[in-house]
């Protein structure tokens, strides 16, 4: 790792944004580091401009949780384990409670914040397929400009997104779910505990009369960036809710992520895994909003 | 730069390179040994320490990171006369064998007993998860965990940062 590496603490997102708006090509941001540090200590090609670190950490408001009255307002540097032991997460979004939990250690959510899972777009972001469920947008801002742009269109591609070198991302913004929403989140690692995750599964859903009413599904690391199955959201909708329509939901699932990725050499194991685990989530929603 | 902080109860200060890790700045500058590097990687727990009362792992946090902050490592843990009721059952229950892991699974437990006066075992496991024990094996571990807790709440220490 290198020695001469300066920190910057700044302690008021104005001061960031004047941080940030010269010299971008040495800077990096970090928050909890449990990436950052590591990349830096592995001497990774993406930090290999880096001579200054800026530290978030000390920002009041890129920490805050508030519930407005239309939407819920996390703060970009709000660790795992805020979020994860804040109340009003705790009441109104339980799936993204619930993909927390099963980040990493209790010494890696004692520190990771939420924007950083899905700043580097890693597919492997757990936060992301809840996250995409509860149709969030983040805000951005940089000296010049603010502007607010829904997660699945900031992702661009693997280990791409649309945040420029002089922006920082400040909050995530969620419409807080109406109470009809049933919904889970799953997944997959090698191990039980402190796991890079293989498959991530989030889904909402609103039963009305037997019918799905709406319905939203989210997956992760089975696809190369976290994302939303539109076109099978759309087929889901108005169905009589019976174990075949999920059983067909489960298989046409399996199709649309082998059109995204083709089929590769894991595609044998993963691939009636994703079909199960989802057909099982829906199991369980539909019990639960029985 | 100079980073200021409280260390074990003391108030210090240290002379340091900005980037240089908390692992290193423990062990190497103050000399707290008890801080084990193990995978470096924020994998294994060996390097764990509280920050303001929650476990981190300090090969994750860069000295510069720390300034103005509570860091607590195994070497604060014992009171002056007597050793740490958890020290105490690890020792009763057998939860310590080649003893690497054991000063991070402590301080993983210490913070969930700061936080939790009486948690579920699985509580205890997610408390310590993030520490990889390669040869006591958890059971001893999470007994030693639960009986402290136990004790606690019989009255015996009234917190986990009771000292004697």
């Amino acid at each position: 790792m290198k020695t001469s590496i300066e920190i910057l603490t700044p302690k008021t997102l104005t001061e960031i944004l004047g941080i940030l708006s010269e010299r971008q090509e040495i800077l990096t941001l970090i928050a909890g580091g449990t990436d950052v540090i590591t990349g830096l200590k592995q001497e990774s090609k993406r930090f290999k401009d880096t001579e200054v670190l800026v530290d978030v950490n000390h920002v009041p408001e890129l920490k805050e949780i508030k519930h407005m009255p239309e939407k819920i307002t996390i703060g970009a540097a709000a660790t795992f384990s805020e979020i994860y032991n804040n109340s009003i997460v705790s009441n109104e979004l339980p799936i993204l409670k619930k993909a927390v939990s099963t980040i990493g250690s209790m010494q890696i959510r004692n520190r990771a914040t939420i924007a950083g899972n899905f700043v580097n777009n890693a597919p492997c972001a757990d936060t992301v397929p809840a996250l995409l469920v509860y149709n969030a947008t983040i805000e951005i801002e940089s000296m010049n400009s603010k502007r607010e742009t829904y997660l699945q269109e900031f992702l661009q591609g693997p280990y791409k997104t649309q945040l420029k070198k002089d922006e920082v991302v400040t909050k995530i913004n969620i419409p807080v779910p109406t109470k009809s929403f049933t919904g889970d989140f799953y997944k997959l690692g090698r191990r039980r505990a402190v796991a890079i995750s293989r498959i991530t599964l989030a889904v909402l859903m609103e039963l009305k009369e037997n019918k799905i009413n709406k319905i939203r599904i989210a997956s992760g690391s089975v696809t190369p960036i976290g994302t939303r199955f539109p076109e099978l959201e759309i087929f889901a909708m108005e169905n009589d809710v019976n174990d075949n329509l999920f059983k067909t939901l489960a298989s046409r699932m399996g199709e649309e992520i082998i059109k995204i990725t083709g089929l590769r050499w894991s595609s044998a194991y993963k691939l009636p895994v994703v079909q199960q685990m989802f057909y099982q989530l829906l199991k369980g929603i539909e019990r639960r909003s029985l | 730069m100079k980073v200021n902080f409280t260390l074990n109860g003391k108030k210090v200060q240290a002379e340091t390179a900005q980037s240089i890790r908390l692992l290193d700045l423990l062990r190497d500058e103050f000399n707290l040994t008890g801080t084990k590097e193990g995978c470096g990687i924020g994998e294994c727990g060996a390097c764990t320490v509280l920050l303001n009362g929650y476990a981190v792992n300090s090969c994750l946090v860069l000295a510069a990171q720390i300034d103005g902050s509570e860091i607590l490592t195994i070497e604060g843990v014992a009171g002056e006369k007597e050793l740490h009721p958890l020290q105490k059952n690890f020792l009763k229950f057998g939860a310590v064998q080649c003893g690497f892991c054991t000063p991070g699974m402590i301080l993983s437990a210490y913070s969930l007993l700061g936080q939790k006066q009486d948690p579920t075992e699985e509580e205890i496991k997610d408390a310590i998860a993030g520490n990889l024990c390669r040869c006591t094996g958890y059971k001893q571990i999470i007994e030693a965990v639960k009986e402290t807790a136990k004790e606690m709440h019989a009255g015996s220490y009234t917190s986990v940062n009771d000292k004697r």
